[in-house]
């Protein structure tokens, strides 16, 4: 109770860093861009692509043209969609260490042990989080998983979006799909995934506001500037790690 | 009774159907073949001039519900035309002959007929232990396949169960059965989808066979793409209902009375494709949306097993059960991360304040030193 009363409920109740800190360009534009264009657009495909399955609004006027125009706007919403996910993989390639695809897999022991961390961190076994300039490995491996998932939506998409329109390129490349795996699994896939990205999104927002509050490094701040508060010394020797990549 | 060399035209003919009734016919053959009118004439003067192939038709393991198909056509001529167009050498359920006689004409055509007469199929043909769960005249299905359809100049697979293998393959398949193209992968078939089969499109093949000498083309399933090729959804009376927003919501409604989308009651027209909605049935008098009840997808490829729960809008998830759909599993794994989440926050609060972290000291622990290299 003593520890209670010295820190309070309120903001003050982890002391400053007193170390010198540096204002370090993490999140380039293409990263942030891409995010919140994902951002936007799984939620108004969600919504619209909730309506095509179940119409929970059923028109009752003679002049409507509801679930047309919901179907319009989720295949519009699809290829933005798409636009944005390639932006995104274009600059695995082309961006900073902390965008590179290299920063999303666990390809070296020092990450297996940093997920080992973060788990533990979760599970309440251990107090102090994994620092790090760029993503965690935890947090990497989701955002793989993540990726994976917009892939499994953008296949099963244009499959069923090519039974439908798109008889020519799109109809040659995805055509064999329903050959393979029938249309209502595909249908279901395609349906199921968005659960995933519901339940992401809840982690990914309440984790984003715990290590922001953890780490005091404008982590939140950072999606929208993309700017972080990172020790000097982490800077440095992330510098060094990444050349030893 | 083998082919007797006189045409058609004088045999429809001597049963009265004159040539008015006789160009009606080629032109429905010829529209629901997709074919421009200009070939109307085509096809009355090779169907004039045909000389009439035989045609076997075997059963299997079946319901015989698409020789009933063929056989209720109200419309008399396509019955008729169709009946008169081939020389109907066997065919159990409309025979006169029976026991060995029966299976001496069949032999005969498969003897004599070499290469030159049209099997037509109906019903799955089992696998499973030698075959013994269907049996004609001591022959096993899969023998009788085997001797036949190889030797006809094509087979028309006629309905789900001689396509896929239909409702006698649905999960769990006891008797293992197949479609009869993967019984006999040697011989030339023609799938005919749909439980059952639309006679209006069996005669349309055969006909398309007597004009042009060839099968119609086909789809990735060997189903001609005269039928096959169009999205029911696409081709639906209610639609607009559809696009509108307007859906029937529980059997007898308003809307259902109104005649609205069947689409929330579990309609599979958007994932079926065939020529329902235009050839529909008993002389295009109607077809299941028409008369009020959703589309099963019955042209489907093993529609039993992909296209169940009928009044579903999705395929039950595996491992789930049948009560409980997709999206309630989705919202309950939303529900538990949600309150998993609010937990955690809680549960972190109080560890935050219960007992504060130590400032953090530069550089920090837990990461590694540079490797070497
Ligand atoms: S009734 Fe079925 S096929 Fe017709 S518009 Fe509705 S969903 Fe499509």
């Amino acid at each position: 109770m003593a520890e209670l009363r010295k820190y309070g409920w309120g903001e003050a109740h982890r002391p400053e860093p007193a170390f010198p800190t540096v204002r370090v360009y993490v999140w380039e534009l293409p990263v942030r861009v891409s995010h919140w264009f994902i951002f936007l657009l799984v939620i108004v495909l969600s919504f619209t692509g909730y309506y095509m399955h179940n119409p929970f609004i059923v028109a009752q006027s003679g002049t409507t043209f509801l679930m047309a125009t919901i179907r319009f706007l989720h295949e519009v919403a699809g290829f933005v969609f798409i636009a944005a996910f390639l932006l995104r993989l274009y600059w695995f390639f082309m961006g900073n260490s902390w965008a590179n695809w290299r920063a999303f897999m666990p390809v070296h022991r020092r990450q297996w042990r940093g997920m080992g961390r973060m788990v533990a961190y979760y599970s309440f076994l251990r107090k102090d989080l994994v620092h790090q300039v760029g993503h965690n490995a935890l947090a990497g491996v989701t955002y793989l998983l993540m990726f994976t998932f917009m892939l499994i939506e953008i296949i099963t998409g244009l499959t069923l979006y090519t039974q439908v329109r798109g008889k020519w390129a799109l109809g040659w490349l995805f055509n064999w799909v329903p050959g393979v795996f029938d249309i209502q699994h595909i249908r279901l896939t395609h349906f199921c995934v968005m659960f995933a990205f519901f339940a992401f999104v809840i982690h990914h927002v309440y984790s984003a506001v715990l290590v922001s509050w953890e780490e005091r490094n404008g982590l939140i701040e950072s999606i929208f500037t993309g700017y972080k508060f990172v020790p000097k010394a982490e800077l440095e020797e992330d510098a060094v790690l990444s050349k030893a990549d | 009774m083998l082919p007797s060399n006189h045409s058609l035209s004088g045999v429809l003919q001597q049963k009265g159907i004159n040539r008015r009734r006789f160009l009606k016919f080629c032109s429905l053959m010829t529209a629901t073949l997709a074919l421009p009118p200009r070939y109307i004439a085509q096809v009355a003067a090779a169907l004039e001039k045909a000389r009439k192939p035989v045609l076997v038709w075997l059963q299997f393991q079946d319901c015989a519900g698409n020789s009933e198909s063929i056989l209720r056509s109200s419309h008399p001529t396509v019955l008729e035309v169709v009946l008169d167009l081939f020389s109907w050498e066997y065919h159990e359920l409309v025979m006169a002959g029976a026991g060995h006689q029966a299976e001496a004409a069949l032999e005969r055509v498969v003897r004599e007929e070499k290469g030159k007469f049209i099997a037509v199929v109906e019903g799955a043909v089992p696998l499973a232990d030698d075959g013994v769960y269907c049996t004609v005249g001591g022959r096993t299905a899969l023998e009788i396949a085997r001797h036949v359809c190889p030797n006809a100049a094509a087979t028309i697979a006629a309905g789900a169960c001689a396509w896929d293998g239909g409702l006698v393959r649905a999960h769990p398949n006891p008797t293992g059965a197949v479609g009869i193209s993967e019984a006999v992968p040697q011989a030339t078939v023609i799938n005919l989808g749909g439980c059952p089969q639309n006679p209006v499109n069996t005669a349309a093949v055969l006909v398309h066979y007597l004009t042009f000498g060839e099968l119609p083309a086909v789809d990735q399933y060997s189903r001609p793409l005269f039928a096959y090729g169009r999205i029911i959804h696409d081709q639906c009376e209610r639609r607009a209902h559809y696009d509108a927003g307007r859906y029937v919501q529980e059997w007898g409604d308003e809307g259902h009375r109104k005649g609205w989308c069947l689409y929330k009651m579990g309609c599979k027209g958007p994932q079926a494709t065939f020529n329902c909605p235009s050839v529909r049935w008993n002389d295009g008098t109607s077809w299941p949306v028409k008369a009020g009840h959703g589309c099963l997808g019955c042209a489907s490829h093993r529609f039993w097993d992909t296209r169940s729960p009928f009044y579903d809008r999705l395929p039950t998830v595996p491992g789930f059960g049948a009560d409980v759909t997709a999206g309630e599993i989705g919202l309950g794994l939303t529900a538990v991360v949600a309150g998993a989440t609010v937990v955690h926050g809680i549960a972190s609060a109080v560890r935050d304040r219960m007992r504060p972290m130590p400032p953090a000291v530069p550089p920090p622990a837990n990461n590694e030193p540079p490797r070497k290299g």
